[in-house]
């Protein structure tokens, strides 16, 4: 690996990140309860705590919020 | 168990585990600190800082090493269930131990590159063709990214959003990261003066890990054998008279999951074996109150319907039964989470 291969996976990594914080400060803040609706009245600290979650799982939450439920959950 | 999220269920219990794990992790720190600054000849000292590095990676390894112990601990015998209660604060202290372990890595020893410090631990041993000699920061890198998911996914919030089995398999990503954390101190600690220590301490506990988890599958697949009989749709679990009173058998069908059948006085359910919130196996756990209870964390189940009381929501798996000749028959194929079936009565016609 040379610093550029390097450079191009920290970069992959930090806009995978960067726009998974962006997604979850949006979600945290107006969809936890599209997601599930025990997060109703879900106090600011626990939506910190779980920020970090959405900011890594981004795509699945983006898939959530469209309507893809748990295997579980399907009918 | 809780009807609403929260930032952590603090019971008594709790706050004991959590005391242990930080006197635990501190004891560790000062041992494995005065070790490295006593055990070492005169003019050979490392840094204060170097030796917080190995004390920081040794004491994330030893806890994965711990926390993988658990699981099949637990299964081999009911005294460690406590351990595995409020194993998530385990692993979300590996995570920040482990994390503050490759913080100071990149300080230490890429901080003063030439290069910016981050590339500078991918690239500052290349030789990513070889096998002895592969960079086994690649590999520590990739197992705290582990370790950061699945820390970030603990809270309770992200089992209802992504499902149980989901979660369960982001999860199982755990043994991903103790096989790279495995190879990470084989390539590198391991190399070092003290390699053959190193080397047989991981490798030592690598064996353990399997060994433990050999033994609890062993166990588990011997008494799956025992008990299935599959026929015409419906399975055989036994004489209903052998079910301990608010206790289980747990039944595997040809298709799909295990099987929990309960007797409660004379009458008998069946529901799915995991548990809603972590998998846990609610056929080891017994019937309180009219309620199954998990064996791991305490969820509760109502026998006839597989509904949590209220105000709780979830939902299990529910199974008809018959009983004929004093044998409790169940049927192979599942009714939706929490279908109301009529439980078999001993005693009764069938």
């Amino acid at each position: 690996m040379n610093a550029d291969m390097a450079a191009m996976i920290w970069l992959g990594l930090g806009v995978y990140l960067g726009l998974g914080l962006l997604i979850g400060l949006g979600v945290a803040a107006f969809g936890l309860t599209r997601l599930t609706p025990g997060a109703a009245h879900m106090p600011w600290r626990v939506r910190l705590l779980i920020l970090p979650g959405l900011t890594a799982l981004w795509p699945v939450v983006l898939l959530r919020l469209a309507g893809v439920r748990p295997k579980e959950d399907r009918p | 168990m809780a009807a609403s999220f929260t930032l952590v269920g603090w019971n008594r219990f709790k706050r004991s585990y959590d005391v242990a794990l930080i006197a635990g992790i501190v004891l560790f720190f000062a041992a494995h600190v005065g070790a490295g600054i006593l055990g070492t000849p005169a003019g050979q000292a490392p840094s204060e800082l170097q030796v917080v590095i190995r004390a920081s990676g040794a004491a994330a390894f030893s806890l994965l090493t711990f926390i993988l112990c658990i699981g099949p601990l637990a299964r081999l015998t009911p005294r460690a269930l406590p351990l595995l209660y409020n194993r998530r604060h385990l692993g979300v202290a590996c995570f920040l131990i482990a994390l503050v372990h490759g913080a100071l890595v990149v300080l230490w020893y890429h901080g003063f590159s030439q290069v910016n410090a981050f590339i500078s631990l991918l690239v500052s041993n290349p030789r990513y063709d070889s096998f002895g000699g592969f960079p086994f920061e690649s590999l520590g890198l990739g197992a705290l990214l582990i370790l950061f998911v699945m820390a970030a996914t603990s809270h309770d919030f992200w089992n209802a959003v992504l499902g149980p089995r989901l979660w369960k398999a982001l999860h199982m990503g755990v043994y991903a990261a103790y096989g790279l954390l495995v190879a990470h101190v084989m390539l590198g600690a391991a190399q070092g003066e003290t390699g053959l220590v190193q080397a047989a301490l991981a490798g030592g506990s690598a064996l353990i890990v399997a060994g433990l988890h050999v033994a609890a599958g062993q166990r588990e697949a011997a008494r799956d054998g025992a008990a299935a009989d599959p026929g015409e749709g419906w399975l055989d679990a036994g004489l209903a008279a052998e079910i301990a009173d608010g206790r289980a058998v747990i039944i595997v069908p040809p298709e799909g999951e295990r099987i929990a059948v309960f007797r409660d006085g004379a009458k008998v359910y069946a529901v799915a074996n995991a548990c809603r919130h972590q998998g846990g196996p609610l056929g080891e756990g017994r019937i309180l109150d009219g309620c199954i209870v998990c064996p791991w964390h305490g969820f509760q189940y109502r026998p006839e319907d597989g509904c949590s009381p209220p105000p709780y929501t979830e939902k299990i798996q529910t199974y008809r039964t018959r009983i004929t000749e004093g044998r409790v028959f169940v049927e192979a194929a599942p009714q939706p989470p929490g279908t109301a079936i009529a439980p078999s009565v001993i005693g009764e016609a069938g």
